[in-house]
């Protein structure tokens, strides 16, 4: 008998033959594990949250999903078997990702995509026209897409990633993201100008400044191409988000550090923290003590005690509560307010019992926040802000608030061991693949659909003359 | 409505609940309480009514109530009949004008007078309530008589406001701007308990409700703090006062923490 709490039944995969099996979220020790039994290959668990009251707590800011304008599957065998999107999926699209490339000029010992210098022979290498038409997918899954981010592989080293990040420009998407390891950058002094020129916003990787976290991550010394790479950001005007993969007992001492640099480096207007994904390539690791989100926000709060506290983080509504956290502070080289002690958070986000207030959430509340402070008699009008936290950033009538914003996200993603239908459900991050169909990210990375992708585009490759 | 230049001026004279109420209504003033002119907001307010024994068809008394937030809640969500009674003419008018908005000025009505001297008769409401405004009133023993007056037999008050420990108070939260912030002239807790007794009423309860003054406290200091990184339209005239205005947030932060300041909920019962 072990002494824990039932706290909900849910759907999970087993992670070795990927076959849809039950799961059991348990509260064990102020902390919450999935565990589930696979009748061939056994019994598994993993930690999904590290504080049991915040995890409940939070199930209030679950808000209602709002429908793509296109489905792109139908449910047959249930989720996460039937990506995507399939009517059982509760929301749109905040974020889309391509990966153009399987080739990389790394090889990281923790790569969920699984790429590297030496994938050309089972690698592929997206055209203009397949990148072109899976943009085309989105704008007609989604309308007016908030956000797109060509991935890899390493995007930067594909021969035509600037014509590919121009299609997604002209299509109108209104954040259109590079994530890079930034080497291009460091060492191409033509590339950030070429990106400043599109109005692309780099997503640097970017995991701490000690030996060891690059060794240990990237398998290579890279803080000073970082750091050139920033730089070159900075004097280009490109804008840029750290993304920080954090590892238990590799770089969580970082966390802190990375936030200080990211503040006061003038190119970076944000922190994404990634607890390193436990799917594709990664190192040992034990499932019973993954980081977590509520590890990190506890992270930044203890080492930045001047600046946060805990409950400057919010749980994203858009997707599940338990997804992604997120804070906007401002800073002015002396002084840091995190946006969240402004407004009443409560007032807005509480969707489970909130009667009163039905449709104010936070995009109003800070709307009013800063519709009091309309410099110029400009006032923000009904620009969407849905989807902030996902990575969009605030509008651009709000130019002054947004110079001096910063905001930091933690996304825990989920892997074989931890995913969790009912969060899989309420994903807001879809991989678009070349067939047009948009797959939520954690089901790409966890059930099989990246394999499966890459072989095909492989064997198209090879069949092609 | 005129700004004044230095919106603190004013109270270094006598006239401190009039001065008060037309703070209230500074632009600036409404921004750094986000709108919410009592700690608690609409949960601490409900919770007041509940004491208070407000349901549908309660007639009640909203003493010092402002832009009408309070009267159009327990209007709405509980269906009392509500009066509001508030010094600030700004405050009457937009009062009735949100009544009329949500379609509640069948329900509630809003009079411009003064606390000490209730335009109502004798025994003619059900309930009262006085959310963070009494600690404000120069005379409070004539407020609370008044209220005593107007309340009918077996009839319930609830005041809710900020309590405080005079003699550990710091000097500088004793300034003329802390008034504004209701720590100044507050009472302690027992303060308000002797005050509704000597009015002839029996007190019920006292409920403690510190975390919803420190919060409102913090939400005061970062946008002030926020003010002062970016800029807000309502607080530019003051910005070179905001960096003494956030050391005064901190010092009443500060005595939140350490039980010198306090926010309470005191219910008490018309003989009879």
């Amino acid at each position: 008998m072990r002494d824990e709490v039932l706290l909900e039944l849910t759907r999970s995969i087993c992670p070795v033959c990927k076959a849809s099996v039950d799961a059991e979220l348990n509260a064990r020790a102020g902390r919450v594990f999935l565990r589930k039994r696979c009748d061939e290959h056994g019994e598994f668990e993993a930690l999904v949250y590290g504080d049991a009251d915040r995890y409940l707590e939070i199930q209030r800011y679950n808000k209602p999903g709002d429908r793509p304008l296109l489905l792109q599957t139908e449910t047959v065998d249930g989720c996460p078997h039937d990506c995507g999107i399939c009517p059982e999926h509760r929301q749109h699209s905040c974020l889309g990702i391509i990966e153009v490339n399987t080739n990389c000029n790394l090889d990281c010992p923790v790569c969920f995509a699984e790429s590297g210098t030496g994938h050309h022979a089972d690698g592929f290498s997206l055209t203009l026209e397949q990148v072109e038409s899976m943009l085309d997918a989105f704008v007609a899954a989604e309308g007016e897409p908030e956000a797109i981010q060509l991935s890899g592989g390493e995007p930067s080293i594909h021969p035509q990633i600037l014509e590919m990040l121009a299609a997604a420009k002209q299509r109108g998407i209104r954040l259109v993201m590079l994530n890079t390891n930034g080497i291009r950058l460091a060492r191409d002094p033509r590339f950030a100008p070429a990106l400043a020129e599109l109005g692309v916003h780099v997503y640097l990787q970017f995991d701490g400044f000690d030996d060891s976290t690059h060794l240990a991550i990237r398998g290579k010394r890279l803080q000073d191409d970082k750091r050139r790479a920033l730089d070159r950001c900075a004097d280009a005007g490109v804008s840029v988000s750290l993304a920080a993969a954090i590892e238990r007992g590799v770089n969580e001492h970082e966390i802190g550090a990375i936030v200080r640099f990211g503040v006061e480096h003038p190119a970076v207007n944000g922190v994404f923290f990634q607890p390193v994904t436990h799917s594709g390539r990664h190192l040992d690791f034990d499932p019973l003590e993954r980081v977590t989100n509520v590890d990190v926000i506890r992270a930044v709060c203890n080492q930045l005690p001047d600046w946060f506290r805990e409950d400057d983080f919010i749980a994203v509504p858009c997707c599940s509560p338990t997804c992604r956290s997120a804070t906007y502070a401002l800073y002015d080289g002396d002084d840091l307010v995190p946006l969240p002690r402004l407004v009443d958070v409560e007032d807005y986000l509480d969707y489970i019992t909130n009667r009163a207030l039905p449709d104010l959430d936070v995009r109003r509340a800070l709307e009013g926040l800063f519709s009091a402070s309309a410099a110029g008699g400009t006032e923000p009008t009904g620009e969407r802000l849905d989807c902030v936290a996902c990575g969009v950033g605030l509008p651009p009538e709000l130019a002054e608030v947004a110079a001096k914003g910063f905001m930091i996200v933690t996304q825990d993603f989920q892997d074989p061991w931890t995913l969790d239908v009912r969060k899989l459900m309420k994903c807001c991050v879809s991989e678009i693949v070349p067939d047009g169909r948009l797959i939520p990210f954690c089901a790409y990375n966890s059930v099989g659909y990246r394999e499966q992708v890459r072989a095909d585009l492989v064997a198209q490759r090879t069949a092609s003359p | 409505m005129s700004v004044p230049s230095d919106p603190f001026a004013g109270l270094l004279e006598g006239d401190v609940a009039g001065c008060c109420a037309d703070l209230y209504e500074l632009p600036a003033v409404r921004w750094l309480l986000d709108g919410q002119l009592h700690p608690g907001g609409r949960e601490l307010t409900l919770r007041a009514a509940r004491l208070a024994g407000i349901g549908a068809g309660t007639r009640v008394l909203d003493v010092a109530s402002g832009a009408g937030t309070t009267a159009l809640l327990v209007a709405g969500e509980l269906g009392a009949e509500v009066i509001g009674v508030e010094r600030g003419d700004g405050a009457v008018a937009q009062a009735r004008t949100a009544a009329a908005d949500a379609g509640l000025d069948g329900a509630v009505s809003f009079v411009a007078a003064d606390a000490t001297s209730l335009p109502l008769d004798d025994a003619s409401v059900d309930a009262i309530l006085c959310e963070c405004s009494l600690c404000l009133f120069e005379d409070k023993p004539t407020a609370v008589s008044e209220m005593a007056r107007v309340l009918r037999p077996g009839g319930i008050v609830v005041i809710a406001d900020v309590t405080v420990e005079p003699d550990a108070l710091p000097a500088k939260l004793r300034t003329a701007a802390a008034r504004v912030a209701c720590v100044a002239d507050a009472l302690p807790l027992d303060g308000y308990a002797s005050l509704l007794r000597d009015a002839g009423l029996d007190v019920d309860c006292q409920e403690e409700h510190r975390e919803a003054v420190a919060a409102m406290a913090d939400r005061v200091e970062s946008r002030l703090r926020a003010a002062r990184i970016i800029r807000v339209a309502a607080l530019e005239p003051w910005r070179s006062e905001l960096s003494a205005a956030i050391e005064l947030a901190g010092l009443a932060k500060q005595a939140i923490a350490d039980g010198i300041v306090g926010y309470a909920l005191t219910a008490a019962r018309g003989p009879g």
